[in-house]
């Protein structure tokens, strides 16, 4: 018996956790739909934590390949877009540790240029706040570093849960802490060494 | 001081800085699903490791001469194992170097052990043992030439395993391994004509494996002896094996020359497969790695001429086990 393909709208239409359930027994096409749901988030996400495009999108295309490789565990739910923001945030993480290597070995510490073209004299106030803020978020821990850009990308306190593998009602608390240590070590960094 | 609500939005306005602009946004993300894609074909075989971690967290690593688990997670790729793991064997182990693979590279060598080239023959001394399952850890030492080291923090452990010593030779067979060399454009001449039948011996004693009932795994077993052919350059022979793994020809020259490969083992890891890093653990450098999707984890390290190989769930965890090792 041939089984039937959902068409295309009614793929979008579907949960995350329905798709996941269709991409591992094969269907392409679920795999597409989350792909577009939530690639530029997990893009400004990564683009957040490396201010450089193309490593943001080379760590997303590794991102979404480890969705598409991964073999989920059947019969629960999955929190998708918490699981993507889990791995992107490891992956990032691994881009950066890869770049401090290439710096070591080259013995030249060089600020990672962004590739996009703006007014020269914006671009240089533009690139040392952004370096001082990476700065400091390097010296949280990264489940703080986690907690503070997802919810500057707008997610709830619900997801954020999720999304860092907290209890729901410790998420306030986490959030405040977090703010607090990234305050105390931007001021450090601010002040220099 | 701001209060904690007013200190969070002050921090997001600052944060805010971070987002991309519109001349940095990503390319059309059609364009992006189509590299996905094209790297996707080229990685299928990248699951391996994944099934072979798993079956690794159901049971105690059964045998010696996958050393450590690390190992075992690059190696699950049968490419890098015929084509690398022979090379490997040329280290001692008492520190680790981390490598990270490309997919590319990795179906490149798959392929080619497909086409059964080895750069050699591997003759192992003697019967292969199975290991031993045993009640205790003290039954485990009686068996062993060291005393095996049991974490504070897990209560006993599931399943005990003692892995037997094994002995082998690689006999190096230069026509296949520059084969192999020149398949992966690399210079096979890197490999000298006077490797050409020589041997490299390795000798590797029995180890414990401790499995515990959450997945936790912990193998120990002494660091390999390995015995070169005389006159042999390591470090160009390091620069081959670096070549061959994918690094371009003056970072292989320039590492190479720099790693001290009498005392050093490196450890191929897969892209996208895991994230890695060095940290310290039981008072020595250590190698960490987790899956990508948080998953998984594992620790590498040496202490005493003794190579530890923790795996279980998170990093964290895995550390404050280490640090309970009596």
């Amino acid at each position: 018996m041939v089984e039937k393909r959902p068409a295309a709208d009614t793929v979008t239409a579907l949960s995350d956790s329905a798709l996941l359930v269709r991409l591992q027994q094969g269907d392409e096409a679920s795999f597409e739909t989350l792909f577009y749901r939530h690639y530029d988030r997990v893009y400004g996400l990564l683009f957040r934590l490396l201010g450089n495009r193309g490593e943001a999108e080379d760590a997303a295309q590794e991102v979404f390949l480890t969705l598409y490789r991964q073999r989920f565990r059947t019969g629960r739910e999955h929190n998708v877009s918490a699981w993507l923001y889990r791995v992107a945030m490891n992956t990032g993480y691994n881009t950066l540790r890869g770049r401090r290597r290439r710096w070591q070995r080259n013995r030249v510490l060089l600020p990672d240029a962004t590739d996009a073209p703006v007014d020269p004299a914006e671009r240089v106030g533009q690139v040392e706040t952004r370096a001082l803020v990476r700065a400091t978020l390097s010296r949280l821990q990264p489940r703080q570093t986690q907690l503070l850009l997802l919810r500057q990308m707008g997610l709830s306190y619900a997801e954020l849960a999720e999304a860092c593998d907290v209890a729901p009602g410790s998420v306030g608390t986490l959030l405040s802490r977090a703010a607090a240590a990234f305050r105390q070590a931007y001021d450090q960094e601010k002040q220099g060494p | 001081m701001a209060e904690p609500e007013e200190q969070v939005q002050e921090v997001m306005e600052i944060l805010a800085d971070l987002a991309p602009t519109a001349a940095e946004r990503s390319r059309p993300a059609a364009q992006a699903l189509a590299r996905v894609r094209q790297a996707a074909a080229g990685q299928r075989s990248a699951s391996n490791w994944r099934r072979m971690l798993t079956m690794l967290r159901r049971r105690a690593v059964p045998t010696t001469a996958l050393v450590v688990l690390l190992l075992l997670l690059a190696f699950s790729f049968p490419g890098v194992r015929a084509a690398a793991s022979d090379f490997l064997g040329l280290f001692r182990v008492e520190k680790f170097a981390p490598l990270s693979i490309s997919a590319e590279q990795l179906a490149l060598l798959e392929e080619i052990s497909n086409s059964g080239l080895y750069p050699g023959e591997l003759v192992m001394e003697g019967e292969q043992g199975e290991p031993q399952a045993v009640a205790s850890v003290a039954e485990a030492a009686a068996l062993v030439d060291f005393t095996p080291r049991q974490p504070g923090t897990l209560a006993d452990p599931e399943r005990i395993f003692v892995s037997p010593g094994s002995s082998g030779r690689l006999i190096i067979d230069l026509a296949s391994a520059r084969a192999i060399m020149d398949q992966v454009g690399v210079d096979p001449t890197l490999l000298p004509d006077s490797l050409d039948g020589e041997e490299i011996s390795v000798h590797m004693d029995a180890g414990v494996s401790q499995a515990w009932a959450d997945g936790t795994a912990l193998t120990q077993v002494p660091s390999p002896l390995v015995a070169y052919p005389e006159g042999v350059d390591e470090a160009a022979l390091g620069e081959a094996l670096l070549r061959v793994l994918g690094m371009d020809p003056r970072e292989a020259a320039r590492l190479a020359g720099s790693i001290d490969w009498t005392t050093t083992l490196l450890v191929p890891i897969p892209e996208g497969v895991a994230s890695f890093g060095e940290v310290p653990v039981d008072g020595q450098p250590g190698l960490a790695l987790e899956s990508l999707d948080g998953e998984h984890a594992g620790l590498l390290w040496q202490r005493d001429g003794i190579v530890y190989a923790l795996s279980g769930r998170s990093v964290d965890e895995l550390l404050d086990i280490a640090a309970s090792l009596d």
